[in-house]
C-alpha cells in the first residue's frame, strides 16, 4: 500500500506529461507536511488534541522518509503544538517530495526523465510506468466527495490533503466541486492536522500578501 | 478508559468512561463495532469522556461506518463538554447521529 504522501505525489504528477503540478506552491508544500503526519497517525505514531502532537510509539515505521520525521519528532521534546511542527518539518519539504517521488520509481509506477525547454532550462519529468495506482486514488477521492457514505479514515485524509494542494480540479468536474463544496469542507476540516494545515497556508497567503503590497 | 455494556429501550449503550486517546482507541473501536454487529440500535454514551483526541474521534467514526455497511443506527449520547467543544471544532455531526440524552 501506498504512503498518503507518495499518493498525494503521485497524484500530482500529470498523466499526459509526466511534469508535476504545483498548483499552490508553498501551499503544496505545507500539505505534503500534513500527509506525513497523517501517515505517522494512520500507523498509530503520533496521535493529536486540539492543538498538540502527542509521539506515542517512536519504534520505526519501515519507511524511510516518515522514520526521518518520527525520529526527529521522538528527539525535539521542545516542540508540542501541531503548528510548531507544521513549521519545523515544511523545512524538509524538497526531501518529502523526493523521497516520496524515488519510491513511486523503485516500486515501478513511475519513471525518471530529464530534458530541456527552451535548450536552456532543465526539466524533470515522471511518466506513468502503471497507471493503475492514480486511477485508484482518483475513484477514492471521488467516492469520498460525490456520495454521503462515511469515508474510510484514509480516505478522509486524503479529501483533505488533495484540497490544500489544489488537486480536487484533476479529480472532480467544477460543477461538482462546486455542488459538494459543503462535503469537501466538512471533510477537511475533521482532523486537526487538516486543520492546522489550513491555517498555515492562509497564514502564508497573507504574509505573501502584505509582503506585496509593501513592495508595489 | 473503561467501557460498559448495557441494553436500554431498545438500544444497546456502550458507556465510555476516562481518555479516549490512542492508547484506548483500538479498543474502543472493536467494541463498539461488536456491538454494532449483535445489535441493529447502539449507542456510545460519552457522558464520562473526560478527553479525547484525534484517534478517539477516528474510533467513533469506524464504528458508524461499520454501522452504516450493515444497516445498524449508530448514534453518540449526552457529550462531556470536553467532547462536545471538540465535536463542534471538527464538525462531527456532519457525520455521526448526536443525541442529548440517552435513551437515544
Amino acid at each position: 500500500m501506498l504512503s498518503m504522501l507518495e499518493e498525494i505525489v503521485l497524484l500530482a504528477v500529470n498523466e499526459k506529461t509526466g511534469e508535476l503540478r504545483s498548483t499552490r506552491e508553498f501551499g503544496t508544500a505545507y500539505a505534503l507536511v500534513g500527509a506525513v503526519f497523517f501517515d505517522l497517525a494512520l500507523a498509530r505514531k503520533i496521535d493529536t488534541s486540539e492543538e498538540e502532537i502527542q509521539v506515542i510509539d517512536t519504534a520505526p515505521t519501515g519507511n524511510p522518509a516518515l522514520d526521518r520525521v518520527l525520529e526527529k519528532m521522538a528527539q525535539r521534546r521542545d516542540l508540542k503544538t501541531v503548528r510548531e511542527w507544521i513549521e519545523e518539518i515544511f523545512l524538509s519539504r524538497h526531501d518529502l517530495e523526493g523521497a516520496a517521488l524515488r519510491s513511486l520509481i523503485m516500486q515501478g509506477i513511475l519513471r525518471h526523465e530529464t530534458g530541456k525547454r527552451l535548450w536552456v532550462i532543465d526539466v524533470e519529468r515522471f511518466p506513468m510506468v502503471n497507471e493503475r495506482p492514480q486511477q485508484h486514488v482518483k475513484v477514492r477521492l471521488a467516492q469520498a466527495i460525490l456520495t454521503d457514505e462515511i469515508p474510510e479514515t484514509r480516505d478522509i485524509m486524503l479529501v483533505a490533503i488533495a484540497e490544500h494542494c489544489g488537486l480536487l480540479g484533476y479529480v472532480l468536474s467544477d460543477a461538482q466541486l462546486v455542488n459538494r463544496k459543503e462535503r469537501i469542507q466538512a471533510l477537511s476540516n475533521l482532523e486537526t492536522i487538516s486543520r492546522k494545515v489550513t491555517d498555515a497556508i492562509l497564514n502564508l497567503d497573507t504574509s505573501v500578501r502584505q509582503t506585496i503590497t509593501k513592495v508595489v | 478508559m473503561l467501557l460498559t455494556n448495557k441494553t436500554q429501550y431498545g438500544w444497546r449503550v456502550v458507556g465510555v468512561r476516562g481518555r479516549a486517546d490512542a492508547e484506548a482507541a483500538e479498543e474502543l473501536e472493536t467494541t463498539l463495532k461488536a456491538a454494532v454487529a449483535e445489535h441493529p440500535k447502539v449507542a456510545a454514551d460519552l457522558s464520562g469522556v473526560s478527553y479525547i483526541s484525534s484517534a478517539g474521534l477516528r474510533a467513533l467514526l469506524e464504528a458508524a461506518r461499520t454501522a452504516s455497511a450493515r444497516g445498524a443506527e449508530f448514534a453518540v449520547c449526552s457529550l462531556s463538554d470536553p467532547v462536545k467543544k471538540v465535536f463542534d471544532m471538527s464538525g462531527m455531526h456532519h457525520f455521526l447521529r448526536i443525541h442529548g440524552e440517552l435513551p437515544c
